[in-house]
């Protein structure tokens, strides 16, 4: 299996060809790191728990945007591998690339819960929950693992480097569709920016090459129609009252659930 | 600084491209077909002095309001396309004015075209 | 500097950006509608200038017309492929403003499932863009034939 993988040491770019033994079965990551331990021990990238959970193994892989650990050689479906850094990034060394710009892009949009309230932890009698119903409508979202991998598959990021990117923008949405959220107007500034939420013109490469199946771009076009009703009818994603979060407590009589609903073969 | 009713926002300039896209469709539509082999004519009749000036003075409203939602929805576009391209901040100012000089320009020729005739 | 900053980002830029090599279909249409768009802006700014001369007589609409028949079989290319510019960038634009204004096409958030295939490019997406580039195309045809084999017929 022949490697080409995009070198660069501070200096100067190159092209280097690697000859590994792989199977099928075995990932891109198996790969460099065979390549790492038996022909170059220069070679530099990300890597972590190896499994698509971390995100730290985004690469460019025969073209596309992918997570290198949940990429197999037998789905790739050629002779050759040609490997080079996540695209729209600073290159740092080799395979390795600055993820500042995308993490402060992301604290832009303020990604986390954002209540009015300060005296509420002590009211409140219990937790705010969601239902199943409210749950789905943003828990997708919530799946983003933080690769990158979507801001190098966008295509206004590679011509605008201050667009904020699919990644804080599903991010904004996922808050934003939170019904226990508050901060909708907090976060409108940054969004409804020139380099904002209408920068995004639906190309869907981000969600074509999500690896956790995130689509962020459905959660932007789900967030350009929340900012259109903001602004023209000034109605906002209803954040649901505490009182309406805090679900009844069952009676205390009630039937109490079996502790699990699956049979155990050969159990009792 | 922005305050939440200032019209200086980015979705109502988006707004008005919808708006402007959707006007769009039905005028450019009827424009098209005014030229089109619909009509009976060839492509070098339809090109007829007195038939471009008959069309042009009979439907004048109908082709002014496809002159201004053309030029401002071309327009915004070009404008979004080189704000995309040319992003440094402290230059933005500097296509607005372009475009809005573009603007004016087109809109004036266009309005004194649709007048004088 | 800032400049300087932007240079150093790998494989991005302009170019890089309507070169949608290897992606979905969905990153074809966006390259086409920036490309159509651009066109038909530049289109645009001749037309007005073109129709202006109506304004100043039949002896300049004559010489507007003679400049154009002298390109030859250029005008009507060109005419050819504006004519399809405005046909894809009206019907492309049309649903980008169902999806974006309206959130159609798009399908519900999901819980995510292998293999993650993304709701807002599935079905109902694809088969709005067949429709409008088989529509599109259609009558793009009709339209070359009416300008370049000078067929009048309908």
């Amino acid at each position: 299996m022949k490697v080409r993988i995009r070198r660069f040491d501070g200096q100067k770019e190159w092209w280097q060809d690697y000859e590994v033994d792989a199977k099928p079965s075995d990932t891109v990551l198996d790969i460099l790191n065979r390549i790492r331990e038996k022909h170059d021990h220069t070679l530099a990238f990300r890597q972590s728990c190896q499994m698509g959970s971390c995100g730290s193994c985004g690469m460019v892989i025969n073209g596309l945007p992918a997570l290198a650990c949940q990429t197999r050689i037998g789905e790739l479906k050629t002779e050759s591998i040609r490997l080079e850094p996540l695209y729209n990034y600073k290159v740092i060394k080799d395979l390795v690339v600055d993820l500042t710009d995308f993490v402060n892009k992301h604290r832009s949009v303020k990604p986390w819960m954002i209540r009015k309230n300060p005296q509420e932890l002590e009211e409140a009698p219990m937790e705010f929950k969601v239902t199943p119903d409210q749950n789905l409508t943003f828990v997708q979202f919530d799946y983003c693992i933080m690769c990158g991998v979507c801001l190098a598959a966008c295509p206004t990021v590679a011509i605008d480097p201050l667009f904020l990117g699919p990644q804080a923008l599903g991010q904004a949405y996922r808050y934003i569709a939170d019904p226990r959220d508050e901060g909708f107007e907090e976060r409108i500034e940054v969004l409804d920016d020139s380099h904002g939420v209408w920068r995004c013109h639906f190309a869907g490469a981000c969600s074509y090459v999500c690896p956790k199946g995130v689509d962020p771009a459905k959660a932007i076009q789900y967030l350009k129609k929340e900012v259109l009703k903001y602004r023209l009818l000034h109605k906002k994603k209803a954040s649901v009252k505490p009182a309406e979060l805090i679900q009844k407590a069952p009676p205390a009589n009630a039937p109490k659930p079996p502790p699990f609903d699956f049979k155990i073969e050969g159990g009792e | 600084m922005p305050s939440k009713y200032s019209l200086l926002k980015e979705s109502w300039n988006m707004i008005l491209m919808y708006a402007l896209a959707l006007i769009m469709i039905f005028v450019l539509t009827f424009h098209l077909l005014l030229v089109s082999p619909i009509t009976g004519k060839t492509f070098e009749q339809v090109l007829n002095y007195s038939y471009v000036l008959h069309n042009l003075t009979y439907y004048r409203i109908v082709f002014g309001l496809l002159l201004y939602a053309a030029v401002i929805h071309g327009l915004n576009g070009l404008r979004v396309v080189l704000i995309e391209w040319l992003h440094v901040k402290r230059f933005q100012w500097i296509i607005n004015i372009i475009i809005v000089i573009l603007m004016a320009v087109l809109l004036a020729v266009g309005t004194y075209t649709l007048i004088a005739i | 500097m800032e400049k300087e900053k932007e240079e150093k980002r790998y494989k991005s830029g302009l170019l890089r950006s309507l070169w949608p090599y290897n992606f979905n279909v969905e990153r074809y249409t966006y390259a086409l509608h920036r490309i159509t768009g651009v066109i038909l802006i530049l289109y645009l700014i001749a037309h007005v200038f073109e129709i202006y001369h109506l304004a100043l007589g039949p002896a300049a609409w004559q010489q507007t017309m003679a400049f154009l028949g002298s390109l030859g079989i250029w005008e009507k290319i060109g005419l050819w492929i504006i004519a399809g510019s405005a046909l894809y960038h009206g019907a492309n634009g049309l649903r980008l403003i169902l999806n974006e204004a309206f959130g159609m096409l798009l399908g519900k958030p999901v819980l995510p499932e292998y293999p993650y295939t993304p709701t807002s490019l599935s079905r109902n997406q694809k088969i709005a863009i067949y429709t409008i580039l088989v529509i599109v195309v259609a009558l793009w045809i009709w339209a070359g034939i009416y300008l370049l084999w000078g067929l009048g017929i309908i």
